[in-house]
């Protein structure tokens, strides 16, 4: 059964996600990427940024808080079992440092039914405890039929 | 560093025998495609295929590394073109294509050891 398109511009309801330094280490590990911005204190803090910061990457941690209310939205009833990712898109603005509050919105952004599969984007957007944008990310699933 | 079109860079990142289980763990993307290699291959995707989004860390840190700075990169996309699947090899190349109003945008090659586009359209911007 294709994706009903009526669901196009969807919202989602707002997720704030706390950073901790220890998550930003331990996302920092899973993807190998050892740079110590990310890891190592002593190096961090003689950094422009003072602090530890989070791999750009780190978005689609807090992002994936908004992803899953999609997966597991009844009304859209996505077939998980059939879909794969099809295409990512992220930009970033405000680097992500430990103590931040990140809040996020989506909605879906996209519909297409085609004949063999199904294609949806959600559309993310979050922002930090100071107002200031953070990223924002196009998140592009297919799902076989 | 200053950024100049024609630029070149490399990097590549070998995917270890459990690397889907620790990125499940760090990014939450517990799909049974990823950890679940009998469930991957009911599902026709021949075993468990690493998250997609896994592989474009290591296309986005090949970028950071040779920036040097995480925060100039401003931007990356890609579509997810082939799997990914455990022990295979992933080489990255960028290439800076134009630089204009401090911004340096790369297009990048993400392959596999059989030389098999795993992302495709990528493409990056970062502060030049």
């Amino acid at each position: 059964m294709s994706i009903d398109t009526k669901f196009i511009g969807k919202t989602y309801p707002a997720h704030t996600y706390e950073v901790g330094k220890e998550k930003i280490k331990e996302y920092a590990k899973a993807i190998k990427n050892h740079d110590p911005h990310y890891l190592d204190d002593d190096f961090a803090k003689k950094s422009k940024y003072g602090t530890i910061i989070a791999p750009p990457t780190f978005a689609v941690v807090f992002g994936a808080h908004l992803i899953e209310p999609v997966f597991t939205d009844k009304e859209l009833n996505l077939n998980m079992a059939m879909l794969v990712h099809g295409e990512q898109e992220l930009e970033f603005f405000e680097v992500v440092k430990p103590g931040d509050s990140i809040t996020t919105t989506a909605k879906i952004s996209d519909i297409k039914n085609k004949e063999k599969l199904d294609v949806i984007s959600v559309q993310l957007h979050s922002k930090n405890q100071h107002g200031k944008d953070v990223s924002s990310g196009i998140y592009t699933f297919v799902v076989r039929k | 560093m200053a950024v100049d079109k024609g630029q070149i860079f490399t990097g590549s990142e070998k995917v270890d025998k459990y690397r889907a289980i620790y990125y499940a763990g760090a990014s939450g993307d517990y799909n049974p495609i990823h950890i679940d290699p009998e469930f991957g291959k009911m599902v026709g995707l021949g075993g468990a295929i690493l998250q997609g989004l896994c592989t474009l860390a290591f296309t986005a840190k090949v970028v950071t590394d040779w920036t040097g700075d995480p925060g100039r990169l401003k931007k990356i996309k890609c579509r997810f073109s082939a799997p990914v699947i455990m022990e295979d090899t992933i080489s990255v190349q960028g290439n800076v294509t134009d630089v204009q109003a401090g911004r340096a945008k790369v297009e990048l090659k993400v392959v596999n050891q059989a030389g098999a586009e795993v992302l495709q359209k990528v493409e990056a911007e970062v502060d030049a």
